[in-house]
């Protein structure tokens, strides 16, 4: 099991953001590169891509939360 | 704990890159215990940036003793000025082997020459570290001295920068203890001490300016030496900044643009995410084939 973490925005803004949208759902195939997430921070949006490919098997950051950097996501099933 | 979602118009989002290598510039940074204005002022480009190997280092510490509200850099006492900054500026630098070097600072109103020398001494190891290499400075008002200005021009940099960072009648919300007319006299002096060097400034949108105050930006600037602009969408760092009045479509940013292009810059950078050190490296290269 591959564990998709937030990587570091960049921006600071206290290293945390917010869950705005997922664009899959548990279950889905995920290729390398395909846009998972989307999170928001207070100076804009930013699109996650995964880093690896799999099978989405679970979503556990709900929209809404807040997540630091470094903490998991999703957890991805490697073929 | 769920928080309310701050909305964004669709442009105003970033792809982050789906291979992070921004750890080697982070470990970098580290080890030579530099700051960067794009940690430091929670720049959003910089995902986009450590991951190409590229960051603007930040001289004199992380505190700044101005108080301008766009700004995260932190604010208060500052700290010692640190003589091996230089040389740890061109490790740095020379290990991330860059070609286009950008160096900036927080403001340093209480040292007496504004951290000019401090600047000129960066300059100095990067031409004996990296002789190939272009550098970049992009410095404070140094409190509009002539003296400071030509310490920095003297040490020979390629590009001079010095932004405006808005028009002239919003200075006292956006920056107060800053002057638009001595920015511009800093600009002047730069491009007066060495005409063959490029001189740059920029500015931000979206912080409650007309049109006609930035194109009256733009005449001022050429007006006073500026060879190269920037322009970017304002993004509040925190609920404790100015807010954003205005998000610009990318349209009004390719208008200011070509405004721009036509008045006679030699490069212009104008986009949502623009912001004053972003892709430096072609902006210069640019401004050079002109």
């Amino acid at each position: 099991m591959f564990e998709v973490k937030l990587p570091d925005l960049g921006d600071g803004a206290g290293d945390e953001a917010i869950v705005s949208s997922w664009h899959f759902e548990e279950g889905d195939e995920i290729t390398e590169g395909d846009d998972l997430v989307e999170m928001t921070t207070d100076k804009a949006t930013f699109n996650v891509p995964s880093p690896r490919r799999g099978i989405l098997s679970e979503i556990l950051a709900e929209e809404g939360d807040v997540i630091k950097v470094g903490e998991v996501l999703a957890l991805l099933e490697e073929e | 704990m769920p928080q309310p979602q701050r909305k964004f118009p669709p442009w105003i989002k970033k792809r982050l890159p789906a291979h992070p290598q921004a750890d080697r510039t982070r470990d970098i940074l580290a080890r030579h215990r530099l700051n960067t204005v794009c940690r430091s002022a929670q720049c959003p480009n910089t995902g986009e940036c450590f991951a190409r190997g590229t960051a603007t280092f930040m001289l004199l510490g992380n505190t700044c003793t101005r108080s301008c509200r766009f700004c995260a850099v932190e604010k208060g006492a500052p700290e010692p000025l640190d003589v091996s900054e230089p040389e740890r500026v061109a490790l740095a630098a020379s290990e991330m082997k860059l070609s286009h070097v950008v160096v900036t600072s927080v403001t340093r109103d209480d040292l007496p020459d504004g951290g000019a020398a401090h600047f000129a001494a960066v300059i100095r190891e990067l031409r004996a570290r990296m002789p190939e290499a272009t550098v970049e400075v992009l410095v404070p008002d140094f409190q509009g001295s002539r003296e400071s200005v030509r310490v920095v021009v003297e040490a020979g940099p390629d590009v001079f920068n010095h932004n405006v960072e808005t028009v002239w009648s919003l200075y006292p919300q956006v920056r107060p203890q800053a002057d638009y007319r001595r920015s511009l006299r800093i600009l002047k002096t730069a491009k007066e001490l060495k005409p063959q060097m490029l001189v740059k400034s920029g500015l931000m949108v979206g912080l409650g300016e007309r049109p006609e105050e930035v194109e009256e930006v733009m005449k001022d600037l050429l007006q006073h030496g500026c060879d190269i602009l920037t322009i970017g969408q304002y993004l509040r760092p925190s609920p404790q900044h100015l807010p954003v009045v205005e998000f610009l479509e990318p349209s009004h940013f390719e208008r200011y643009g070509e405004i721009a292009r036509r008045m006679g810059f030699r490069a212009v950078a104008s986009a949502p995410f623009v912001r004053s050190s972003y892709n430096a490296k072609a902006v210069q290269k640019e401004a050079n084939s002109k």
